[in-house]
């Protein structure tokens, strides 16, 4: 996969070059914005990184060009300005995601996976977080220590609630409203209940009780 | 005495006040005496007009004298004596009714200060148309205790309007000191960040260009400090690049095959990568925090969203510790404060919290409302910080004693700038107050009504 990496410092492009060889993508590393754009325009890219702070044309600039052109590359920014107005700005003028340095590679990767997934349109038909996979299609749950286990519909249905954004917590509110239509009677500790057998399932540490929050799926490690 | 004389040097009010009163005092007391002398002087004269006017009378109605058989019945001191000036001769002695008085023969016409018999007499000789010599007198002690009593009277007014004089004069002085006061008072109750110019339209002119002075050093104090807060930023901000690519060749080395021992030797490396990226961030955000102005952006924020928010940032290393983190069971409450500021503030000390508590501890976070405000706890059970360094721990880069949890020494500088910039009050204590233990950080916020 060809990816157009657009950063200026040579340290951190040359890191971030190695990394997605290693990745086994095929990324043309150039270090400012006139030259992105000469690129763009001879050459098919599946992504683009880029960086704001760049010199002769500043990446929000570049990346309006890009837009402007009609250009629907997928593109993600990697920069160092923290400061609102320049995210919100980034992802207005037509950036898919926004990722402040410094970062992890393996960050990095995941967010270019999901963003190259949403543009790829076929939704992958399975959620992961690294602990449980599930799939979408079967239905069916693994982990290291059960695989391929059978879930009933309502337990299918809050496993994929939770596993949507792994790392967030979902209070038992929100959980009722995933596994219950309008109109439905909610039956009280039902939350608990499909918890209690998803873990008999799955093994303990699947689900992760935040006392007083609620619950979640531990972040892709 | 010494410290009255520092402060006479010190004090231009008490100087004026204390000038001002001794040129009253000295100027009373000046009058006083000129007004008490020239009223006695006054009454003197009264008096000899009245033996004239006597005498005169004596003379023009032609009135023989008769002496009393008795003497005189009533209070003798202030009696005016009229004699023929020949009888007085024929006088044996003085005794009280001793009329008439033996005053010389000799005595010319006119007033003169006679003493007879250790008394003095204040006599006017005339010589009457008749031929006959009359003398009009007066004992002297009676004439000078009436006059001194008249003088008295005179002066009064001033002994009675000094002190009250004196007291208009300090008032005075007080209120039109008053200006410098109040402005005292007010860049007193300024913070250290409040360095914006004093107002010196309703001040004095006297005191304006001093006034002006310190605006432009105001001015100058600002400017570098604001230099400095840029400095800080500015050197986070450069240090972030160099920073980000160190971290990710770490991570491409840790993918890369090599020895064990290699390997082992990484991990440190990484850590201290990962140590300084901590610390330059938080570095960054204290910068921000303390170059923001006034409670920036404040809306009415939940703060079991926030407490939600951090928790999921937060988890993985709450997870590696094994720590049972929470939030006690309550009502959500809203508060006014800035999002941002608002997360920043709980996930530095929720941060805190989990850094420092052990292995298998617990964490609990809690909302309440307390005499309608919002109280905010963090309570941790690890080792708790003494009432002693409650204070200096809110310094940058300030740590505990025998401390090895590796923060970045900024989480606390963080949450006091927020909460001094807010006006948030916070309170350190601990978690149990018997076993001296745990850390209970608590947060006063204004609570959001609903609208």
């Amino acid at each position: 996969m060809r990816i157009l990496l657009v950063e200026d410092d040579p340290m951190i492009g040359e890191a971030i070059q190695g990394a997605l060889k290693d990745a086994s993508y095929t990324p043309d590393w150039v270090q400012n914005g006139l030259v992105a754009l000469t690129a763009l325009q001879a050459q098919h890219y599946d992504l683009v990184l880029l960086d704001l702070g760049l010199p002769g044309k500043d990446g929000l600039e570049v990346l309006s060009s890009i837009r402007g052109q009609n250009n629907p590359v997928p593109l993600l920014i990697i920069t160092a300005r923290d400061n609102l107005e320049d995210r919100l700005r980034g992802l207005d003028d037509g950036a898919d995601d926004y990722l402040l340095k410094p970062f992890e590679m393996a960050e990095l990767l995941a967010r270019m996976r999901a963003v190259l997934r949403r543009h790829g349109g076929n939704a992958s038909s399975r959620l992961d977080n690294g602990v449980v996979s599930l799939d979408l299609v079967s239905k069916e749950a693994s982990t290291k220590d059960h695989p391929g286990v059978l879930l009933s519909s309502r337990e299918f249905a809050l496993l994929q609630a939770l596993l949507i954004r792994p790392g967030a917590i979902l209070s038992r509110s929100e959980l009722e409203d995933r596994l219950y239509g309008w109109g439905n009677e909610v039956e009280s500790n039902a939350v608990e209940f499909l918890i209690h057998g998803l873990r008999r399932k799955l093994g303990s540490h699947v689900i992760k009780n935040v006392r007083g929050m609620g619950w979640m799926v531990s972040k892709s490690a | 005495m010494d410290g009255f004389k520092k402060r006479l040097g010190e004090s231009v009010q008490l100087r004026l006040s204390l000038a001002l009163s001794s040129a009253i005092l000295i100027i009373a007391v000046v009058a006083g005496v000129f007004a008490y002398v020239s009223a006695f002087d006054e009454a003197h004269d009264m008096q000899d007009d009245t033996l004239r006017q006597m005498a005169e009378l004596f003379d023009r109605q032609h009135m023989t004298l008769q002496y009393p058989e008795n003497g005189p019945e009533e209070d003798d001191e202030s009696r005016i004596i009229l004699q023929y000036l020949a009888d007085g001769s024929k006088a044996s002695g003085l005794d009280d009714a001793g009329t008439p008085l033996p005053f010389p023969t000799t005595l010319a016409d006119g007033l003169s200060t006679v003493p007879i018999a250790g008394e003095a007499f204040r006599v006017l000789v005339k010589t009457t148309a008749r031929g006959e010599r009359i003398a009009v007198a007066q004992e002297t002690g009676a004439r000078d205790k009436d006059a001194r009593a008249s003088a008295l009277r005179s002066v009064l007014p001033f002994l009675i309007l000094l002190p009250v004089l004196l007291l208009v004069v300090g008032d005075l002085v007080r209120k039109v000191f008053r200006p410098i006061a109040t402005l005292s008072s007010e860049i007193d109750r300024r913070d250290e960040q409040e360095l914006h110019p004093i107002d010196e339209h309703h001040l004095p002119v006297e005191i304006r260009p001093f006034v002006v002075a310190i605006n432009r050093l105001l001015h100058r104090v600002a400017q570098s400090m604001e230099s400095q807060r840029r400095f800080v930023a500015d050197a986070a901000h450069e240090l972030r690049s160099p920073m980000t690519a160190l971290s990710l060749q770490a991570e491409r080395l840790a993918a890369a095959d090599m020895s064990a021992p290699a390997r082992e030797r990484l991990e440190p490396l990484r850590r201290g990568i990962e140590r300084s990226r901590n610390l330059i961030d938080q570095l960054l955000t204290l910068a921000r925090v303390q170059s923001a102005s006034g409670p920036a952006g404040a809306t009415s924020v939940s703060v079991h969203d926030t407490y939600r928010r951090v928790l999921e940032d937060l988890m993985p290393l709450a997870e590696l510790k094994q720590l049972d983190i929470g939030m006690d069971v309550g009502a959500d409450v809203r508060v006014v404060m800035g999002d941002a500021d608002l997360l920043t503030l709980v996930k530095n000390l929720v941060d805190n919290a989990i850094r420092y508590t052990p292995p298998g501890g617990r964490v609990d976070l809690s909302v309440t409302l307390e005499n309608g405000a919002a109280l905010l706890q963090v309570r941790d059970t690890g080792p708790g910080i003494s009432s002693e360094e409650r204070e200096r721990v809110f310094d940058p880069f300030y740590r505990s004693l025998g401390n090895q949890a590796s923060g970045s020494g900024l989480g606390l500088s963080i949450v006091k700038a927020i909460a001094e910039r807010t006006g948030a009050r916070i309170r350190l204590g601990f978690s149990d107050e018997q076993e001296q233990r745990g850390l209970c950080v608590s947060l006063w916020l204004a609570v959001s009504l609903p609208i």
